[in-house]
C-alpha cells in the first residue's frame, strides 16, 4: 500500500539515521584509545583547570586532566555497562517470563507477585538503597538498577508467551511430541524476539540515566575512573571557574541518551507498522 | 422496467496503489434483491464500502449516483442502511439496545417511534419488543443481535438497505431463518436489497437479480433463475459446481 | 477393524457462571479407511468432542480406545503417535518463522525422509518448492493441504479434522473436499471429520453423527441420517442444506 510504504519507508530512514549515529558514539568510545590525545589518568599540575584549546580540545579539569580523553573513556564505560546491564536484564527476563507464561500456576503467581513488589517502588529509590548497602564500584551500581529491570522484560515475555501458546501451532508441536524445552526455545522464544528486543532498545536510554546518576552520587564508579555521572559530580564544585569540566561530560550523557531513546521509539514505531 | 435507485457507472477504485475494482456498471432496481456474489478478494466488499463512500476506498473513475444525484457521506444511515458481518461490531455490547437506538435516531434528529419499531420487530419475528430493547447485546447469540442490527439500520427506514455477508458468521438454519426475514422486510416495507455474500446457495433462496464478481470486475449479471441454471461464464460455472451438495449415498 | 472408540463421553466445564455440560454420554466408534462425520452449530459441542478426543483436555467421564486400547487422560504428546489434528486456521498451525520442509519434519519424531515429503506433497498436489515457503507466503488452500502432508508424515493413522475448511472460499474448499475424496478412494484416510455443513459432510463421510446442546442426536450411516433421519432437528439441519444447495 501506497499510504503504508511511504510511512515505513520514512520510518526506516529514522532507523537508519539514529542507528548511525548510535553505532558513531559506540565506535568512537571502543576506540578510545586509539582516538584520546592524551592519558586521561595523567595528572599535570602546569595545566590545571586550562580552557578548550588546541592540546586539550575540551579543557581540562581540576588536576590537570584532559577532559576529551576522559569523556571517551567515560562513555565506554558507561556504555559497556549499559549494554551489559541490559543485556543481563533481557536474558533473565525473558527466561522468567517464558516460564511463567508457559506453566502459569504456582510460579507464576510467586514470581509475578515479586515483580509487581519490585515495581512498587521507585527504581532510582531501591537502586539507591541497594548500591548503597553494596560496596560502591560499577558491578554494586549494575546489581541495584538490574534488582528492577527485569521485571519490565519478564512482563513482556509473559504476556507474549500467553498469546503464543494458545496459537495453533503450539498444539501442532503437542502433536509432534515436542517436549517442553523445544517448544519455549524453538517456537516461543523467536517469535517474541522481536517485541522484547526493542524494549532492550529503549531500556539503553533509562538505564543509562540510572548508571550515570549512581556515579553522580558517588555510588557507582570509584572516582579516578572516568564516568561521566562522576565527572559531572566533581566538576561541579568548580564549575564557575572551569565550566567546561562539567559541560562535555553533561553535553556527552544528553546527547548519548537522545539518540538511543529515539533509536528505540523508531524501532517501537516501526514495529508497530 | 421499474425506476432505478442506485447507479454505479463505470466504475474503477482502489485502496492506495493496486486496483481492486475494475470499470463497474450496475443498476439497482427499486424493489429487488439484488445479491452480489464472489469469493474473497473479489472486491464486493469494497463495492459496499465505495457505495458507503467510505475514505479508505479511493474512487478513481466514474459514478455512483443514488436516486440521479452524486453519492455522498450524507445519505448513509437515513436513505442506506448498512448491516455488516460482524453484527456485535455494530453495538456498544454494555448498553441496553433501547439506548442506543435512541441515540442513533437523535443524531439524525428523529424521535423514537415505539410503534413503528415494533413493526419492524414483528416483521423480524422478534417478539415482546419491550423486553429485548431493555436487554444488552453481549446477553444476546449471534442471530438475534444480526436481527437487532437489522432493526436498526431499519428503524431510519433507508430505500436501500446494503447488507455485507450477514449470513456468513450464522448457523445454517439460522441463516435461512434471517433470509426469510430478509424476503419478509421486503415484501412488507418494500426496502430494496443489495445482499453481499459468498454462498451462492443463500443467493439463490433470496436474489432477483444475481450478479458475480470476480477479480474486481462483473463477470456475469442477471435473472436469479437465469445466471444459476444457465451460468454463461466459466467462472460461474465452476462456482456452482464447487457448492457442496448433500448426498444421499 | 475398529481403530478408535468412545464411550459415554462426557465433559463438564467449571467456570465462574457456574457448570456447563459441553458433552453428554456421546459414545462413537471409527474403523479403518472409514469417514466418521460430526455435524452440529455453534455449541453443539462438536470441538469439545473434538478436544476430547484427541487428548488436549480430559473427558470428564467415560473412556477412549485406540485399536482397544484405553488411552483416556493421555496427553497431545503421547495421542500424537497415533492420530493428528487437522486445524480450522491451516495458517496459524504453522510457526509463522518456520519454513514448511522444517514443520514437516518435526512431526516426523525424528525421521528425517525427504523422499517421504516429496511423495506426500505429490499426494495432497502441492510442488517441492512450496517446501521452502513460509505460512505467510502460502495461500489458506495451500496450507490446509500442507497440513494434512504434515499430518500423514507422522505416520498416525487417524486425523481428526476441525472445521478444515470453513475458513476457505467455496472453489478451495471443493478442491480440499476432493483430496480428502482421492484419499480415502485410495484407502489412505481415516478420520472424524467436523463440520457445521452437513451437505459438505455427506459428500466425504460413511457414517454421521449429528450433534446437538452436547448430545448426539441421530447417529448411522450418511445414507440413513440423510436419506430418512429421525431427528426432527436433522431434518431441520437438512431441510437447510436443501434450501442452500443451488
Amino acid at each position: 500500500m501506497k499510504h503504508g510504504t511511504r510511512r515505513e519507508k520514512r520510518l526506516r530512514n529514522r532507523i537508519i539515521a539514529t542507528a548511525v549515529l548510535a553505532l558513531l558514539i559506540i565506535l568512537a568510545t571502543t576506540f578510545a584509545g586509539i582516538l584520546a590525545p592524551n592519558d586521561p589518568y595523567a595528572t599535570s599540575a602546569s595545566s590545571i583547570r586550562m580552557a578548550p584549546g588546541a592540546q586539550y580540545p575540551f579543557g581540562t579539569d581540576n588536576l590537570g586532566r584532559c577532559v576529551f580523553s576522559r569523556v571517551l573513556y567515560g562513555g565506554r564505560t558507561t556504555i559497556a555497562a549499559t549494554f551489559l546491564l541490559v543485556f543481563i536484564s533481557f536474558l533473565i527476563g525473558t527466561v522468567i517470563g517464558m516460564l511463567c507464561g508457559y506453566y502459569g500456576g504456582i510460579l507464576d503467581t510467586v514470581l509475578m507477585r515479586l515483580a509487581d513488589i519490585m515495581l512498587a517502588f521507585p527504581q532510582m529509590v531501591v537502586a539507591i538503597a541497594v548500591a548503597g548497602i553494596l560496596n560502591a564500584g560499577m558491578t554494586g551500581a549494575m546489581v541495584a538498577l538490574g534488582i528492577t529491570m527485569w521485571v519490565s522484560f519478564a512482563r513482556l515475555a509473559r504476556s507474549h508467551t500467553f498469546s503464543i501458546k494458545n496459537e495453533a501451532y503450539i498444539q501442532a508441536a503437542f502433536f509432534a511430541g515436542k517436549s517442553d524445552f523445544y517448544i519455549i526455545m524453538v517456537h516461543i522464544f523467536p517469535n517474541l524476539l522481536a517485541p522484547v528486543l526493542t524494549n532492550a532498545l529503549t531500556q539503553i536510554g533509562t538505564t543509562m540515566i540510572g548508571l550515570s546518576g549512581l556515579s553522580f552520587l558517588g555510588l557507582g564508579v570509584v572516582p579516578p575512573k572516568a564516568e561521566w555521572g562522576s565527572m559531572i559530580s566533581e566538576g561541579r564544585a568548580y564549575i564557575q571557574i572551569a565550566p567546561w569540566a562539567v559541560l562535555f561530560p553533561a553535553l556527552a550523557t544528553i546527547i548519548t541518551i537522545i539518540i538511543f531513546n529515539y533509536l528505540g521509539d523508531a524501532v517501537m514505531d516501526y514495529m508497530e507498522v | 422496467m421499474a425506476e432505478s435507485l442506485l447507479q454505479i457507472r463505470n466504475l474503477s477504485a482502489s485502496y492506495d496503489e493496486s486496483f481492486v475494482l475494475k470499470g463497474i456498471d450496475l443498476t439497482v432496481y427499486k424493489g429487488e434483491i439484488l445479491c452480489i456474489v464472489g469469493e474473497s478478494g473479489s472486491g464486493k466488499s469494497t463495492l459496499i464500502k465505495a457505495i458507503c463512500s467510505d475514505k479508505s476506498v479511493r474512487v478513481t473513475e466514474g459514478d455512483i449516483l443514488f436516486r440521479e444525484k452524486r453519492c455522498g457521506h450524507e445519505l448513509l444511515g437515513s436513505s442506506i442502511g448498512l448491516v455488516q458481518q460482524n453484527p456485535e461490531g455494530a453495538f456498544n455490547p454494555l448498553r441496553a439496545f433501547d439506548v442506543q437506538f435512541k441515540e442513533t435516531l437523535k443524531s439524525h434528529k428523529r424521535e423514537l417511534d415505539k410503534k413503528k419499531l415494533s413493526g419492524i420487530f414483528t416483521t423480524l419475528g422478534l417478539k415482546d419488543a419491550e423486553k429485548l430493547l431493555k436487554m444488552k447485546p453481549f446477553e444476546m447469540s449471534g442471530g438475534m443481535n444480526q436481527r437487532m442490527a437489522i432493526a436498526a439500520s431499519l428503524i431510519l427506514e433507508p430505500e436501500l438497505l446494503l447488507c455485507d455477508e450477514i449470513t456468513s458468521a450464522l448457523d445454517v438454519s439460522t441463516a435461512i431463518a434471517a433470509v426469510d426475514e430478509l424476503l419478509r422486510l421486503r415484501s412488507e416495507l418494500g426496502v430494496t436489497i443489495v445482499f453481499v455474500t459468498h454462498n451462492l446457495g443463500i443467493a439463490a433462496n433470496i436474489a432477483d437479480r444475481v450478479a458475480i464478481m470476480y477479480q474486481g470486475k462483473i463477470v456475469e449479471i442477471g435473472d436469479a433463475g437465469d445466471v444459476l441454471r444457465n451460468p454463461k461464464h466459466d467462472y460461474t460455472k465452476g462456482l456452482l459446481r464447487d457448492v457442496p451438495k448433500l448426498k444421499l449415498s | 477393524m475398529v481403530l478408535l472408540e468412545g464411550k459415554n463421553l462426557n465433559k463438564c466445564f467449571n467456570d465462574k457462571q457456574g457448570y456447563t455440560n459441553a458433552l453428554k454420554d456421546v459414545s462413537f466408534s471409527l474403523n479403518k479407511g472409514e469417514v466418521l462425520g460430526v455435524v452440529g452449530e455453534s455449541g453443539s459441542g462438536k470441538s469439545t468432542l473434538l478436544r476430547v478426543v484427541s487428548g488436549m483436555i480430559p473427558p470428564t467421564g467415560g473412556s477412549l480406545l485406540y485399536k482397544g486400547e484405553e488411552y483416556t487422560g493421555k496427553r497431545p504428546r503421547k495421542t500424537g503417535e497415533f492420530l493428528q489434528v487437522i486445524f480450522q486456521n491451516a495458517k496459524s498451525s504453522f510457526d509463522p518463522r518456520m519454513t514448511m520442509e522444517k514443520a514437516i519434519l518435526e512431526n516426523g519424531r525424528g525421521k528425517k525422509d525427504r523422499a517421504e515429503i516429496l511423495e506426500l506433497l505429490k499426494l495432497v498436489g502441492l510442488e517441492e518448492r512450496q517446501l521452502s515457503k513460509r505460512a505467510g507466503e502460502l495461500s489458506g488452500g495451500q496450507c490446509q493441504r500442507m497440513s494434512i502432508a504434515r499430518a500423514f508424515y507422522s505416520e498416525a493413522e487417524i486425523l481428526l479434522c476441525d472445521e478444515i475448511t470453513s475458513a476457505l472460499d467455496v472453489s478451495t474448499q471443493a478442491r480440499v473436499v476432493e483430496l480428502l475424496q482421492k484419499l480415502k478412494s485410495d484407502g489412505k484416510l481415516s478420520a472424524i471429520f467436523i463440520s457445521h455443513d452437513i451437505a459438505l459432510v455427506s459428500m466425504i463421510c460413511d457414517k454421521i453423527m449429528v450433534m446437538k446442546g452436547g448430545r448426539c442426536v441421530e447417529q448411522g450411516t450418511t445414507a440413513e441420517v440423510i436419506g430418512s433421519p429421525k431427528d426432527e432437528y436433522t431434518k431441520l439441519l437438512i431441510d437447510s442444506a436443501r434450501r442452500q444447495s443451488v
